[in-house]
């Protein structure tokens, strides 16, 4: 049982299935009410863990603390499957039964409209595609009232139809229930993910908050349009030793790379005014954890 | 939105099973299978006599062969569906029971049910009713067409008979328990299943184990009604039958429980 805020939490996690593969003592603490993005390349360790968590795998080493009962642990694995011959209304009354609280007619048919299935309530789910069987699984798994729940690559096989839509629906989850799920595609988890662990090779390389993932890995950067010519101000820019890096991205656009965001912020305009540079606009880089990611592993890959 | 989905039949495991027999067409596959041999097992006690004299007649020699007797239209409807019949059971046992043969399936239940016990259990069970209805009907018909063709059967050893095959078909489900514990392809339960249940029927073979094992309770029905065996006979190995079933489920629950996906 955790005590300290976290729903779920491991102290060195071990499971190896060869030199180096598998999940090498990870110390894993994911806090209530957020959304918990594991992301990570493939091989990384991530579905190994989530079948460590959701008790489908057992560790070699190292425990793990549930805040929650079994009860009230839902777990979508990367690739659901029903029975083909039971419709989408019976699987998530099923659902609902086998963890104990038989759901109501209402309360099955509003699960599945919840997530666009409504229509296809009587259908059998032998007939359903990879996106609607994906869907059926999050009605699955919220019937039950779960407080936590572990996704396995819940967008990876999907078009961007789909995924925008099993997204969506893991966003509105966030407000009831605590959501840890697994990506290797970045730009997903960081789209609903508030929180982030960074796996590479079985061991946990980042762990916190996303916006610090991102603060503290991406270096600050500037798109900066002058009228008039570049040189001076790029020139000045890679004399000062705040900034990073400059490069000229050409018509009139300087990309300006700062080691801080307040030197960024301060500094830039200081130096277009000391070259008398014509500044038309500054804009700065939206952040976003595929670089951050890259960085962290680069500087993993450097140490 | 129609009525269905608006008052849908409660969910239960019961229903579950039910569904899986129904709609997968399991359930009507074993009827129909062991009904047509219940049928065709009188039918070939009586004319079998007439086909091979007539054989051995465009041959140039003459084979006697005895009219038929009650007994036999029994005999051939057990030897019928001893084979095939038993086979049958055992492949659709295993596609209720292999449940590890699809990840996505079995992590639906596993990460939701307590217990193997509570997924293997209600499978055992329902599939063992199925392979037991089954099993009535064929004997039912081949009882009333070998009454009706041939003669009488003392219907309380006709009974007996039903009762041991009964308990042999728990054994049978239970041993495709314990092969999906070990394999986990649906084909590759039943294969193992029919090799184990092979293997004991090898080991039944030798005198003095036979009659104490299950496979002797598979020629039950043909050897009571011929009066080669006694129903107090039948009670050792029916009670090794029941026994050794327990013993397969448990087995199988602990194959399942430490298994992993």
């Amino acid at each position: 049982m955790t005590t300290d805020g976290t729903v779920l939490a491991t102290h060195g996690l071990v499971r190896q299935y060869a030199p180096g593969a598998g999940v090498l003592g990870v110390d894993l603490a994911v806090p209530r009410d957020c959304v918990y993005g594991l992301v990570g390349p493939n091989g990384a360790g991530k579905t190994t863990l989530l079948g460590l968590l959701s008790g489908l795998r057992r560790p070699d080493a190292g425990t793990i603390d549930l805040a929650v009962g079994p009860d009230k642990l839902a777990v979508v694995p990367d690739v659901p499957e029903f029975e083909r011959w039971l419709t989408a209304a019976e699987v998530v009354a099923l659902a609902g039964t086998l963890v104990g609280s038989a759901p109501s007619p209402a309360r099955v048919a509003a699960e599945l409209a919840r997530v666009g299935l409504a229509e296809a309530a009587d259908r059998r789910v032998g007939g359903f595609s990879r996106g609607m069987t994906q869907r059926l699984a999050l009605a699955a798994a919220n019937v039950g009232d779960p407080e936590l729940v572990l996704l396995d690559e819940p967008s990876s096989a999907l078009d961007p139809a789909g995924r925008a839509a099993v997204l969506d629906l893991i966003a509105a989850w966030a407000e009831q229930a605590t959501v840890l799920l697994s990506s290797h595609i970045l730009s997903d988890v960081q789209r609903v993910a508030d929180q982030v662990g960074v796996l590479r090779e079985g061991r946990l390389v980042y762990q916190g908050p996303l916006q610090t993932l991102l603060d503290r890995y991406l270096s600050p950067t500037w798109r900066v349009r002058v009228r008039g010519g570049v040189a001076p101000l790029r020139d000045a820019l890679d004399a000062t030793d705040w900034v990073q890096g400059v490069d000229d991205l050409g018509g009139g656009t300087l990309l300006v790379r700062t080691h801080s965001l307040e030197q960024g912020e301060r500094g830039l305009v200081v130096v277009a005014a000391a070259v008398g540079a014509a500044v038309v606009a500054m804009v700065p880089e939206e952040a976003d954890l595929e670089s951050a990611f890259l960085a962290l592993t680069d500087a993993g890959d450097a140490a | 939105m129609n009525g269905r989905t608006a008052h849908p039949a409660p969910m239960s495991v019961a229903r579950l099973e039910w569904l899986r027999l129904w709609r997968t067409n399991r359930l009507a596959a074993l009827l129909l299978l062991f009904a047509i041999f219940g049928l065709l097992g009188p039918v070939t006690a009586v004319y079998l006599p007439e086909i091979i004299g007539l054989a051995s007649e465009q041959e140039g020699f003459e084979v006697t062969i005895p009219d038929p007797t009650p007994p036999d239209g029994i005999a051939q409807y057990v030897g019928n569906v001893s084979q095939l019949g038993l086979v049958a059971v055992a492949a659709v046992a295993a596609m209720a029971l292999a449940v590890d043969a699809r990840p996505g399936l079995a992590a639906f239940y596993r990460t939701r049910q307590s217990g193997a016990a509570s997924w293997l259990l209600p499978r055992w069970l329902a599939t063992t009713l199925a392979a037991v209805v089954g099993w009535t009907v064929g004997l039912l018909a081949a009882t009333y067409e070998t009454v009706v063709l041939i003669g009488a059967l003392p219907l309380d050893l006709v009974l007996a008979g039903w009762a041991c095959w009964a308990v042999y078909l728990a054994f049978v489900v239970a041993v495709v328990a314990l092969a999906a514990g070990v394999v986990r392809s649906t084909v590759g339960v039943t294969a193992v299943a029919v090799v184990g249940l092979l293997a004991v029927g090898a080991v039944g073979a030798i005198p003095p184990l036979g009659r104490w094992l299950p496979s002797s309770l598979v020629g039950a029905p043909t050897g009571l009604v011929q009066g080669g065996l006694d129903p107090g006979d039948l009670l050792k190995p029916g009670l090794v039958t029941v026994a050794l079933t327990v013993v397969a489920l448990v087995g199988a629950v602990l194959l399942a429980r430490g298994r992993e996906l």
